[in-house]
């Protein structure tokens, strides 16, 4: 009998949308499983269901045998049982998952004491033995601190320690690594592979991103719109995909591996080589900038240290960076909403050093850069129009009439994809990536030298992600403009910069060639960064087999 | 962080459709309270402040639909023109407060830095003055009357509207789209005037409408104290203070009428004030 | 992620320090809050055009014998601020001048009255925060089912009752209909005196555990759509115990945000509801103060409401680090 089996799960709201469409999939004792899918492709409401958290007056129909125990029919007292003996949760965020106003030790030896009936100091040593475990480092001292002492990473193991507390035969991870730098999430992968080794227990490991599944897996389950659409064995699925959606979604996914995909990525999309200079000064040069930020009562962070970078005109760097290394404040100088403690910005052969004050300066300074955000769904004022928003930005900049501008609005929807009709539309009526179009069509309504994009294709599923930079590669021919890039996605970098810079903590430790970056890197950090990227372990597999 | 499925809240705008019917019902009282005391010399049957001793204490009657007071008035006229001043106060507490109110948070909100912590401070001076205090303190100084307590309770409303002007204005000039506008080019003041303030009014305006029912409340239990608006006058606060002493000799009628007619206004205005912010709400930050 | 320091809470070794440093400073910024609003108190009077003797001698006769005392008494013929010095010297010792209607000092007038108020803001208290309280956590329990709508019209009903009307209902159908309570007076002794005082503290429940109950529901299932919800769900912990140490202790803080101001609040309803129950406590003497142009004790009331005020703010804002650890450490309460 396998430990997980899910069959013909059903998921239906009041209002008769239907979350979950006939879902079936099983987990053995042992077994990693992969449940993959773009956000909204029911995924989640899958792997709670497992535990009987369903969403508020829902009704569910099919069966989830847990243990031999159908979760949709039992009991309340029966389904306390199995979270607390058969099943346990990791989930995505683990500062909103973790209670802030009580003690770590609390949040480990809460079930240990109100439902197993542990006294207190036997509660506390499975607590520490349960940190020691997930390789936090002092597990004594963590007892008696708050979940804000801790960062994210420390935080996910905290978690971790919790769902195992309980000796749990299935471990459900629900996207647990999402929310974390990519050598924090290596680190907490290689803890969730150790543990499911040595205590030989199932997991249901969901996610978006497919490298992840394809590098964990045994079996992976493709979801979309509530449904399964493709199943098997995690090599099969994404080396030889059969489902029109997985092909898509594979063909979407970039990577950073360069045979392959060299090969998988259409011709179109490979960089352009960067034009010959007009000028000997490029697009963009930095030098020397530095930013630190103040915080009372405690040493200055230098957040941007000494940075020196060059962009020739109509080239594209990619800046790469985990969260903390300076690189969203780097953008935030360069296109003047933060002033520079020293160091110099000059952009198309113009000092702009200094955030505009004055009318003149503000306006010159917008054409010579422009920015899109990474959250479509905060950069654009929910009460304005997308058409109006845009006819905002190039009325600032020209004397247009109102029905030149108007056919200039059009024409700039149409560049990035998107046609009169959602003109009129306000923001909430648009998906993230209309918005993101949006921005960037209004970006490209003053004509600047230099766009920059902060993470601008982060908060999109990979699919709209590919669209998105579709867009930029196009716009980027027909305009020649000059794309700075700002990400921690390896892979994305890959796919549109020519060039790239890794930064950390405020400074640059590396700059070169995106492919050679990749394929050589230099920097013990780039090449840290490199490795914690998951990738198909069948590659190891080939490698391996190839050696021999 | 960098978060790839982040699911946002997105705002609500209000829609004119699907009121609810006790939203609906709250619209007509108020009107049709708002009608009776701009109609009432029209409308009420008899002058408020005819004296009858004959007919003192009358229960209702075709005549005299609500009865009668110690005094012999006619109640229901007394009602009505009662609304006129325990309507017409609020209001303007309401608007001014309002307006004052979102003038200070913009400021201080936008402007951030010791604008902001002078402003800070200074509305915490006021916040420890309760609205009523104040409202006697005015009486105490100006004499009695309704035209000090509703300048005082401007006064004294307008940080409340003021400090959630402010959060709101603060939190949303952290937002990217308000740092996009600014790579545009756009000037601070635009952002703040023609862009920020609009996103924001409504909010604070369906806020400022849950005032109306407290200051209401209170402007009638200043006159129910004999310090607000002075008998013989017709007002709502005024007629129960002087129907107290019939209580006891169980005449409920002439106090039990404006009593309610308040316990309806302010329960209308308050199903209408927390629809709007329901409906227009967005997150508030705290 | 670089700028979140590991840093000890006030509980822990070493964090005493930081845990004084809160409190003195909270301390400063209340002084500084009470000063203002002194000087506020004070010099409202300079507000009122024309002349001081006169004004604050309205209502008498201005003999000149009248008017040598009050300008004495109240310094008239020195400096304001020198004026503002002496009174508030004598403030802090105690010492708030003479009542112009009783003949008696200030402090000796309040004195007498105080017990009564206390009693009857501590009664409504007890009562608001426990019908708040119950009633707010049933409704968010049963969030938008008939319990909820049901509990939250009644509170919105309720609400709207103004301590004046909640007043005389009481009085028409508790006191002289069923002749249950008194409905007049404060009685003698402790148990005469809560016995006069229920139909009091009821007509200012019932307008004020609204805002309690309201913050509690809307504090409560703002806790109860957290992810720390769920996961405490999730790991097989009895719904009780979620709600208990998970939703309910985490709501706590927006509670007692809004209970401080409600003691004031309670403290100036009482003027209304003490005049309709005929109560010689803290309020029907300010209300009858204002109406005899006694502005010695309106100063002196005022200033105690205003002084409870901000004591109370500062206690709920000193205890803030126990409610959410958060604080202490100076991160962002989320």
């Amino acid at each position: 009998m396998n430990l997980l089996e899910i069959t013909e799960l059903t998921l239906d709201l009041p209002n008769g949308v239907r979350l979950l469409d006939g879902i079936s999939l099983t987990v053995a004792a042992g077994e990693t499983v992969g449940l993959v899918g773009e956000s909204g492709s029911g995924k989640s409401l899958t792997a709670r269901s497992v535990l009987g958290l369903l969403p508020e007056r829902s009704t569910a129909g099919g069966k989830v045998l847990l243990d031999g125990t159908d979760v949709i029919t039992t009991s309340p007292s029966e389904l306390l049982a199995l979270r607390r003996h058969s099943a346990s949760m990791v989930f995505q965020d683990p500062r909103a998952g973790i209670n802030p106003m009580r003690t770590i030790g609390d949040h480990l030896t809460e079930t240990l004491r109100l439902c197993e009936h542990l006294p207190a100091d036997q509660a506390k040593e499975r607590a520490i033995e349960m940190m020691a475990s997930v390789r936090l480092p002092r597990p004594e001292a963590h007892l008696r601190q708050y979940p804000h002492e801790f960062s994210g990473g420390m935080l996910q193991r905290v978690m971790i320690a919790g769902a195992l507390s309980s000796s749990p035969k299935l471990l459900i991870c629900d996207e647990p690594t999402t929310a974390l730098d990519v050598t924090t999430q290596a680190e907490i992968i290689s803890v969730l592979t150790e543990q499911r080794k040595s205590r030989g227990m199932g997991m249901l490991f969901i996610t978006h991103d497919l490298n992840l599944a394809a590098s964990l897996c045994d079996r992976v389950y493709v979801m979309s719109a509530g449904r399964v659409v493709e199943q098997g064995s995690a090599r099969e699925v994404f080396s030889d995909p059969q489902a029109d959606y997985t092909k898509k979604l594979v063909a979407a996914t970039p990577t950073i591996l360069v045979g392959d995909a060299e090969a998988a990525v259409p011709a179109e999309l490979v960089p352009l080589a960067p034009a010959e200079p007009e000028d000997a000064s490029g697009a963009l040069v930095v030098r020397s900038l530095s930013k630190s930020y103040a915080i009372r009562g405690k040493t200055p962070v230098r957040a941007v240290s000494e940075v020196s970078l060059e962009i020739p005109r109509g080239g594209a760097l990619g800046i790469v960076g985990e969260s903390g290394s300076g690189k969203s404040t780097l953008a935030r100088l360069i296109v003047g909403l933060e002033s520079a403690d020293a160091g110099e910005i000059v952009i198309a052969g113009k000092e702009r050093t200094a955030p505009p004050r004055k009318r003149q300066e503000r306006l010159a300074h917008a054409r010579s850069v422009q920015m899109v955000f990474q959250d479509p769904y905060l950069s654009l004022d929910p009460r304005i129009t997308a058409g109006k928003s845009i006819e905002d930005a190039l009325r600032l900049h020209s004397k247009l009439t109102s029905t030149a501008s108007r056919a200039k609005v059009i024409e700039l929807l149409d560049q990035v994809g998107l046609t009169e009709k959602h003109a009129d539309a306000r923001p909430r009526k648009l998906s993230g990536g209309q918005r993101q179009r949006v921005a960037i069509a209004r970006a490209l309504a003053i004509e600047p030298d230099l766009l920059v994009m902060d993470e601008a294709t982060s908060a999109l599923d990979v699919s709209v992600q590919a669209q998105v930079l579709e867009v930029v590669a196009d716009i980027r021919r027909e305009r020649g403009l000059t794309v700075l890039f700002i990400t921690h996605d390896l892979a994305v970098v890959r796919r549109v910069c020519e060039e790239t810079v890794v930064m950390k903590q405020g400074e640059i430790v590396e700059h070169g060639k995106t492919l050679e970056l990749l394929t050589q890197p230099r920097h013990d950090y780039t090449r840290h960064l490199i490795e914690s990227v998951p990738r198909p372990a069948w590659d190891l597999d080939e490698a391996i087999e190839e050696a021999s | 962080m960098t978060t790839a499925t982040i699911e946002l809240k997105t705002r609500r705008v209000p829609g004119v459709a699907g009121f609810d019917t006790s939203f609906m019902v709250s619209a007509i009282v108020l009107l049709l309270m708002t009608g009776m005391a701009i109609f009432a010399p029209i409308i009420a049957p008899y002058d408020p402040n005819q004296v009858n001793f004959m007919s003192v204490y009358q229960g209702p009657s075709i005549s005299h639909w609500l009865g009668t007071d110690s005094l012999g008035r006619d109640i229901l006229s007394r009602m009505m023109f009662g609304a006129r001043t325990a309507l017409l106060g609020p209001l303007l507490v309401v608007v001014s407060s309002t307006v004052l109110g979102i003038l200070l948070g913009v400021l201080a909100g936008w402007r951030g830095g010791w604008v902001d912590a002078v402003l800070a401070r200074l509305f915490d001076v006021v916040f420890s003055f309760p609205s009523l205090l104040i409202a006697i303190m005015a009486v105490a100084l100006f004499g009695k009357g309704l035209v000090a307590p509703v300048i005082a309770m401007s006064i004294a409303y307008a940080p409340y509207v003021a400090r959630l002007t402010r959060s709101l204005v603060a939190s949303e000039r952290h937002r990217p789209y308000v740092a996009a506008y600014r790579v545009q080019g756009f000037s601070g003041a635009w952002i703040a005037l023609r862009r920020v303030l609009p996103n924001v009014a409504p909010i604070v305006g369906a806020q400022s409408t849950l005032n109306f029912g407290y200051v209401l409340a209170e402007l009638a239990g200043l006159s129910f104290l004999g310090l607000g608006v002075q008998a013989p006058a017709a007002d709502w606060g005024a007629m129960i203070n002087e129907a107290q002493s019939g209580l006891v000799g169980g005449h409920f009628l002439p106090a039990l009428v404006p009593a309610i007619a308040v316990v309806i206004v302010v329960v209308a205005v308050n199903i209408i004030g927390e629809e709007l912010s329901d409906r227009i709400g967005g997150e508030i930050p705290s | 992620m670089a700028l979140v320091s590991i840093r000890r809470t006030v509980w822990s070794t070493g964090g005493t320090a930081v845990a004084v440093r809160r409190v003195v400073g909270k301390l400063g910024s209340l002084l500084l809050t009470l000063f203002l609003a002194s000087l506020l108190v004070f010099f409202s009077r300079f507000l009122v055009p024309g002349d001081p003797v006169s004004f604050l001698l309205k209502g008498r006769k201005p003999s000149p014998e009248a008017v040598a005392d009050i300008t004495a008494e109240f310094g008239l013929n020195l400096p304001p601020w020198q004026q503002y010095f002496n009174w508030i010297i004598g403030v802090l010792h105690g010492d708030f001048g003479r009542s112009l209607q009783f003949r008696q000092d200030v402090s000796t007038v309040i004195g007498d009255r105080l017990p009564v108020t206390f009693g009857l803001v501590i009664m409504a208290g007890i009562m608001i925060a426990v019908i708040g309280l119950i009633s707010g956590v049933a409704a968010s329990l049963n969030r938008n089912r008939f319990w909820d709508k049901a509990i939250l019209t009644g509170l919105t009903v309720f609400g709207a009752i103004p301590s004046f009307v909640g007043s005389i209902v009481l009085i028409a159908v508790f006191a002289v209909q069923l002749h249950w309570f008194p409905s007049f007076g404060s009685g003698e002794g402790f148990f005469d005196t809560i016995y006069h005082l229920v139909l009091p503290s009821l007509a200012l429940t019932i307008v004020f555990v609204v805002l309690v109950g309201k913050v509690t529901r809307s504090s409560m299932v703002e806790q109860l759509d957290r992810e720390h919800v769920e996961v405490a769900t999730s790991r097989g912990l009895s719904r009780g115990s979620v709600v208990r140490r998970h939703v309910f202790r985490n709501a706590i803080g927006p509670i007692l945000t809004v209970s401080g101001p409600l003691v004031a609040g309670l403290l100036v309803a009482s003027s209304i509801v003490e005049a309709a129950f005929g109560i010689a406590g803290i309020g029907s003497l300010l209300v009858q103060s204002v109406d005899r142009l006694d502005f010695p004790v309106v100063q002196a009331v005022v200033l105690l409401v205003v002084t409870t005020f901000v004591a109370v703010n500062a206690i709920i804002d000193i205890l803030e680090p126990w409610i959410d650890p958060r604080s202490a450490a100076g991160a962002g309460a989320r």
